[in-house]
């Protein structure tokens, strides 16, 4: 044995190498390793949570098929998901930390108008693009707005389709209530608007506010101008309310129609009966001619044991487009994103989307679905209805 | 004929109202109490009778006894753990018991969005309308105010001609005299406490057929039973009957004529028009 | 309100005072100096998550001071408070957007706005009892939101959007301001001379009136203070989102939270909102992620906790162990020494009190019927009478706490129909009351100093508090808690607080009930001489006859609301009539 030596060359090298390893760990792994991070803060407690979470589904569902593809630019997909509480506070919060301490490499919008609106500014000033799947209020997209894109169907165009529809069949006379909701008015302005565009004479109109504990005046009004359609611009407690008011006061108009109630799973479990024939909004179906739409159809419910809705096909589209995005632009670049999303469109579940003046979404549809016997049917645009509309309202 | 219908609706509605608010007025008018959790039972009561309907597809009313017997109990657990400690302050309590049935409403309210979600719900039990000479009238509408209508007369006779319930007012009217006479009140304050507890989720078992009810809105509730026994005056069940017949017909009246977001402001505007002109309500009672 | 408000600093007889008080410690004050200083500084360096949970943390610290003042200072629990924080950010809105005016000018007008309707809303509100305004506080945050989202003006449901100009630091700095605002107000209240009428109002508002708090008045200032930094801060809030809306704008969770943190950290203290605002957001920071489910519960339990074991809250167990006390307002270091007041009485007309046909019906009960005396300068007048006979209710007649259904009452030669009762006080007509009503949680000192305060000495309000209780003889209990005194020191502190009012006349209602001989012979004594103390005249209504017989010029005897005899004692206590009413007739 050489001794003292050896043992002091023994450890400097033994050193060197613990040294080297050290220094080779803290080296910044190749970029081409590293999977691309996509930041959102979803609502999964609170009011909003339940319909959020298929919000979150749809996101997780795009990233699980994207990863089955080898991820964007050859790297994995992954979702670093935070909790707002339903607050938008939080939420602005949540956005905040994502952006500048946890740094994702990309973000998408939360759950709801609401908090929507609240996290817009932020990306504005972060200067980060945000597709926003849960944003169908027309106000969030204005003037100063550039790095937001909506992404579903604006809330102007709800139930666009029951106006001629009911016109086509001879109805003259309708009533439109409105609830007094951001979204809910921007849609009772649009249809007031249409209506009259139709030469259909609105016999009554009138808002109203929730919490709404009586719904008997409204019918009570409804029933006295007797209007051959009945549009609610409605949310979820007063398309049940007034739906039910309507059936108290013994009075059924030809066209039954509210918007966003009717496509809760628990509409028909509030109404029973009552729900027949009432019909409502969507921006998405699962028998839409959209490419691939019957594969996201499946897969979901592969993933998730239950049928996708217009949620998770709204934030799967929002996936769609941002890949698309990246792919094209073959970066994470911030602003060659945006420049490319706000000129191109994409072909989406949801249908094309194109993006128009501060962002707001142009070509996604809006579609009529009608509770008959207790299924929900596609009924308008006529030529993708599954079913003819039946008419009137049965009540029963 | 509108007219005869805008009645019958304002009075169908103040015999909902009726239902709400009783078991709120027994609550103070024993124990100067205002029991902000009452909006919560009722809704957790709403609630697991949806629950209980669509999974067994039994008639909701079968509820009403094995809910009302519960609650009771439960009832008589919270006050005798949480109200009774502060008993003994009297009069000097009464905000520091506001404090803690507001602490319970949160716990309440989110045992219910765990339990049962955070969505509206409804059932569609009771439906039939009948038509009766050119007035429509519901079933439902019907259902819950009768109810209203026995919980009150039931109160009625139950305080005034029962050894419990006088033992009730007595100790409504002056706690140290009651004990003088050998009432035994910390047990008096429990039963009523625990009554009307029971009488919120009896209230809550009916209105789930009438309105949809959400945990997270449940302190709607409790405000509105609130604007009813505070018109009636605090305490007093009569007036609390007047009360609620009268926001029923001017709600319907508003409603109708004036279009409904006037008529989601009535309750609050009457609340404080009375608070200015006439702070002791409708009623008589005096405390 | 009963919750455990700060215990309070305590100085042993013969001890060196080793507690000086807080605010006139130079090391204290610096030390907290510093810590604002930083709290204002350092945050600027934080990133921006951090930055932007500091600033909520100091948004809600400022609400929770804002809640404390009129719900722990001012008694008067409020449960809508974010009624102003919407108000707050509606006003800055709409300045900024529609009238162009920069936002570090906006938000004060929108304060002073809030103020304003604070005002008037608390003259209306605050003369309800704690109960209808709380729940009436929660009604107007309903009705606030339901009103914003019809009114177009202010952008109806769809809200307002605000151009994002401001950087998130000026936020933060913006904020912290507003919260030392909060802080100095808070301190204020709680420190203050004017404080004092506040907490005074708090503990026994009948009591504040009768030494000359003006309680509406109070009431209604303690309301707009605690309305002025919610809407600073929701004028903040609704810059810093570039957008407000009726559910964004009066969301009734911060008034949960804000009720929970000022409770948890310690109703109405100095130090509770904050303490209780910085450690349960830091925590709940933590916490939420691992029992999202749970946030609200835990909230409401956590106040029912409080409630019920710790009503003091984080302060409160710190006071057990002699951290963060209250020291007692406008107190000495040691107690003053007394020079000599010449209180000589008033030169004031013949005739003190007169009662003409005074009538006073409840209900079907007639307490008091047709009755008139008089009592005159120099005398002292002793009032009997069986149970019953509407003694006391004669005194609340002419103090101002019961009205008058026929007749009058007349001071000093003038109607006093409609002065109110705390103006009566001041005016000269001091009384104890039947059980003593003291402010409980304000020491000995500090209630004679509340009384001396409304006197017409209120400039030498220090020095006649220290003689008042120089003159019952408490110059040792001076710094005691009132819940520490027996019933004997109890009346002699009424005493001395209706003493340090100056007054013309004193009305004792039952001074000697409850007494020991010698505690019955020390008030004695200081009836003797109540023409020394600058008193013009004295009336006692007692029912220990033999402790007032001889020291009374004259007794009136009361049975069933109406005089039946008046005289010289000997006189009166042989007069037939008046030993029946007492013992009944013998057959």
């Amino acid at each position: 044995m050489l001794g003292g030596q050896s043992a002091t060359r023994g450890g400097a090298i033994f050193a060197s190498l613990i040294a080297a390893s050290a220094l080779y760990a803290t080296l910044p792994a190749k970029a081409a390793d590293q999977p691309i991070v996509i930041g959102a803060s979803i609502s999964q407690t609170g009011p909003l949570a339940v319909d959020a979470s298929y919000h979150l589904k749809g996101i997780q569902l795009a990233v699980a098929d994207a990863n089955a593809h080898g991820g964007w630019l050859g790297r994995k997909l992954e979702l670093k998901v935070y909790d707002d509480q339903s607050n938008p506070g939080t939420g602005v919060r949540l956005y905040t930390r994502l952006i500048t301490q946890d740094k994702v490499d990309l973000v998408i919008g939360p759950y709801s108008s609401g908090i929507s609106q609240a996290v817009a500014p932020l990306t504005n000033k972060y200067e980060r693009v945000m597709l926003m799947p849960g944003a169908s209020l027309p106000a969030i997209f204005a003037p100063g707005n550039k790095w937001n894109f909506q992404s579903i169907a604006p809330a102007t165009g709800y139930a666009e389709g029951l106006l001629p529809l009911a016109k086509a069949n001879g109805a003259k006379k309708v009533a439109i209530l409105q609830l007094q909701l951001a979204f809910t008015l921007a849609c009772g302005q649009a249809r007031l608007e249409q209506a009259k565009q139709l030469g259909m004479n609105v016999v009554y109109t009138t808002t109203y506010a929730l919490p709404q504990p009586d719904f008997s005046s409204m019918a009570l009004a409804i029933k006295n101008a007797n209007p051959d359609a009945v549009l609610l611009c409605s949310y979820y407690p007063d398309a049940v309310g007034i739906a039910q008011a309507l059936h108290r006061i013994g009075y059924t108009p030809q066209y039954l129609a509210e918007t966003i109630g009717p496509a809760e799973a628990e509409f028909d479990k509030a109404l029973g009966p009552i729900a027949n024939g009432i019909i409502s909004n969507t921006s998405w179906w699962p028998s839409l001619k959209t490419p691939d739409n019957g594969g996201f159809v499946s897969r979901y419910k592969a993933m998730f044991h239950e049928d996708p809705d217009y949620h998770v096909a709204a934030t799967y589209s929002a996936m769609q487009v941002l890949g698309a995005a990246v792919a094209a632009t073959k970066s994470l670049d911030q602003e060659k994103l945006r420049d490319w999303i706000a000129s191109n469109e994409v072909q989406t579940v949801q249908g094309t989307f194109k993006s128009g003046p501060n962002g707001l979404a142009t070509k996604f549809g809006q579609y009529l679905f009608q509770i008959q016997n207790g299924k929900r049917v596609l009924i308008w645009p006529l030529d993708l209805a599954e079913a003819k509309a039946e008419v009137p309202y049965a009540g029963h | 004929m509108i007219l005869l219908q805008l009645v019958v609706n304002g009075v169908l509605l103040g015999g909902t109202y009726i239902l709400l608010a009783q078991g709120l007025n027994l609550v103070f008018g024993v124990m100067g109490i205002v029991n902000l959790a009452h909006g919560a039972i009722i809704t957790l009561a709403g609630l697991f009778t949806y629950w209980f309907v669509t999974e067994t597809h039994l008639s909701p009313l079968l509820l009403l006894p094995p809910v009302f017997i519960v609650m009771l109990a439960a009832g008589g657990l919270l006050q005798r753990f949480l109200l009774e400690p502060l008993a003994s302050l009297g009069r000097k309590g009464e905000l520091l018991n506001l404090m803690v049935t507001f602490g319970l409403s949160y716990v309440l309210i989110e045992t219910g969005l765990n339990a049962f979600g955070s969505q509206y719900v409804s059932l569609p039990n009771l439906q039939t309308t009948w038509e009766v000479g050119g007035l429509a009238i519901n079933e439902a509408l019907v259902a819950a105010g009768v109810l209203g209508a026995l919980i009150s007369g039931g109160l009625h006779l139950w305080l005034n001609y029962s050894d419990s319930g006088r033992s009730l007012l007595a100790t409504s009217q002056n706690p140290t005299g009651a004990v003088t006479c050998g009432i035994d009140v910390r047990r008096v304050r429990g039963i009523a406490f625990a009554i009307g507890a029971a009488l919120a989720s009896a209230a809550g078992v009916l209105l789930i057929l009438v309105i949809p009810l959400s945990a997270p809105t449940a302190d709607t509730l409790t405000i509105l039973s609130f604007v009813i026994v505070a018109l009636g005056g605090l305490g007093d069940y009569r007036g609390a009957v007047m009360a609620a017949l009268i926001l029923g017909l001017v709600q319907s009246a508003v409603g109708y004529y004036l279009g409904g977001d006037a008529e989601v402001v009535v309750p609050y505007l009457l609340l404080i028009t009375f608070m200015v002109v006439r702070p002791q309500g409708l009623g008589r009672a005096v405390r | 309100m009963t919750f455990e408000v700060g215990r309070t600093v305590a100085q042993r007889p013969g001890k060196a005072s080793t507690v000086v008080a807080f605010h006139r410690n130079p090391v204290a004050m610096t030390a907290v100096a510093v810590l604002i200083g930083c709290a204002g500084v350092v945050p600027v360096l934080l990133s921006g998550y951090m930055l932007q949970l500091a600033t909520d943390v100091l948004m809600f610290a400022a609400l929770a001071y804002s809640w404390n003042i009129i719900s722990g200072c001012t008694g008067y629990l409020s449960f809508g408070q974010v009624s102003f924080f919407g108000i707050g950010a509606y006003a800055t809105s709409v300045l900024v957007i529609r009238a162009g005016i920069p936002w570090y000018a906006a938000a004060p007008i929108a304060s002073a706005l809030a103020g304003m309707i604070a005002a008037l809303l608390g003259t209306v509100m605050l003369r309800l009892r704690g109960i209808m305004f709380a729940l009436g506080m929660l009604g107007l945050s309903r009705i606030l939101m339901v009103l914003s989202a019809n009114w177009n003006f202010i952008g109806a449901a769809a809200g307002l959007t605000l151009p994002a100009e401001l950087t998130p630091v000026a936020v933060y700095i913006a904020m912290w301001v507003v919260v030392v605002a909060a802080f100095g107000l808070n301190a204020f209240v709680l420190n203050s001379g004017w404080g004092l009428s506040v907490i005074g109002v708090r503990d026994d508002e009948v009591a504040a009136a009768a030494v000359g708090v003006p309680t509406a008045r109070i009431k209604v200032m303690a309301f707009v203070m605690s309305a002025l930094a919610p809407a600073a801060v929701g004028g903040l809030v609704a810059w810093n989102r570039s957008f407000i809306d009726p559910s964004s704008a009066f969301d009734p969770t911060l008034d949960l939270q804000v009720i929970v943190f000022a409770l948890f950290g310690g109703i109405g203290t100095v130090w509770g909102p904050a303490l209780g605002t910085v450690f349960l957001m830091l925590v709940g920071e933590q916490f939420w992620a691992y029992l999202p489910d749970l946030q609200l519960a835990l909230y409401g339990g956590l106040v029912i906790a409080v409630v019920l074991a710790f009503p003091g809250g984080i302060v409160g167990l710190a006071n057990r162990v002699g951290w963060l006390r209250r020291s007692p307002v406008l107190a000495p270091d040691k107690f003053p020494a007394v020079p000599s007041m010449p209180h000589s009485p008033p030169a004031v007309d013949e005739t003190i009190i007169d009662v003409r046909e005074l009538t006073v019906r409840f209900g079907g009960l007639v307490a008091l019927d047709g009755i008139t005396l008089s009592v005159r300068r120099g005398e002292m007048v002793s009032i009997i009478g069986a149970n019953g006979a509407g003694k006391t209710t004669l005194f609340n007649a002419i103090t101002g706490f019961v009205k008058p259904s026929e007749g009058g009452v007349f001071y000093l030669g003038k109607p006093v129909a409609d002065i109110p009762s705390f103006e009566r006080a001041r005016q000269g007509i001091a009384r104890t009351f039947q059980i003593p009503r003291l402010m409980e949680t304000l020491t000995v000192w500090e209630n004679t100093l509340l009384a001396a305060r409304h006197s017409k000495r209120a400039d030498n309000a220090v020095v006649q508090a220290a003689w008042a209780l120089h003159v019952v003889k408490m110059d040792e209990l001076w710094l005691e808690p009132t819940t520490k005194l027996s019933p004997g020191q109890q009346r002699r502190l009424e005493m001395a607080r209706a003493l340090a009012l100056n007054p013309t006349i004193i009305l004792l209602d039952e001074v000697m009930a409850g007494m020991t001989r010698d505690e019955q012979d020390e008030i004695r004594a200081v009836l003797r001489q109540f023409r020394e103390y600058g008193v013009a005249a004295a009336a006692g209504v007692e029912h220990v006859i033999s402790a007032i017989a001889d020291i009374s010029d004259r007794m009136i005897v009361l049975d069933h609301g109406r005089k039946i005899a008046e005289g010289s004692p000997e006189t009166v206590l042989r007069d037939p009539l008046v030993i029946e009413s007492y013992l009944g007739k013998v057959s």
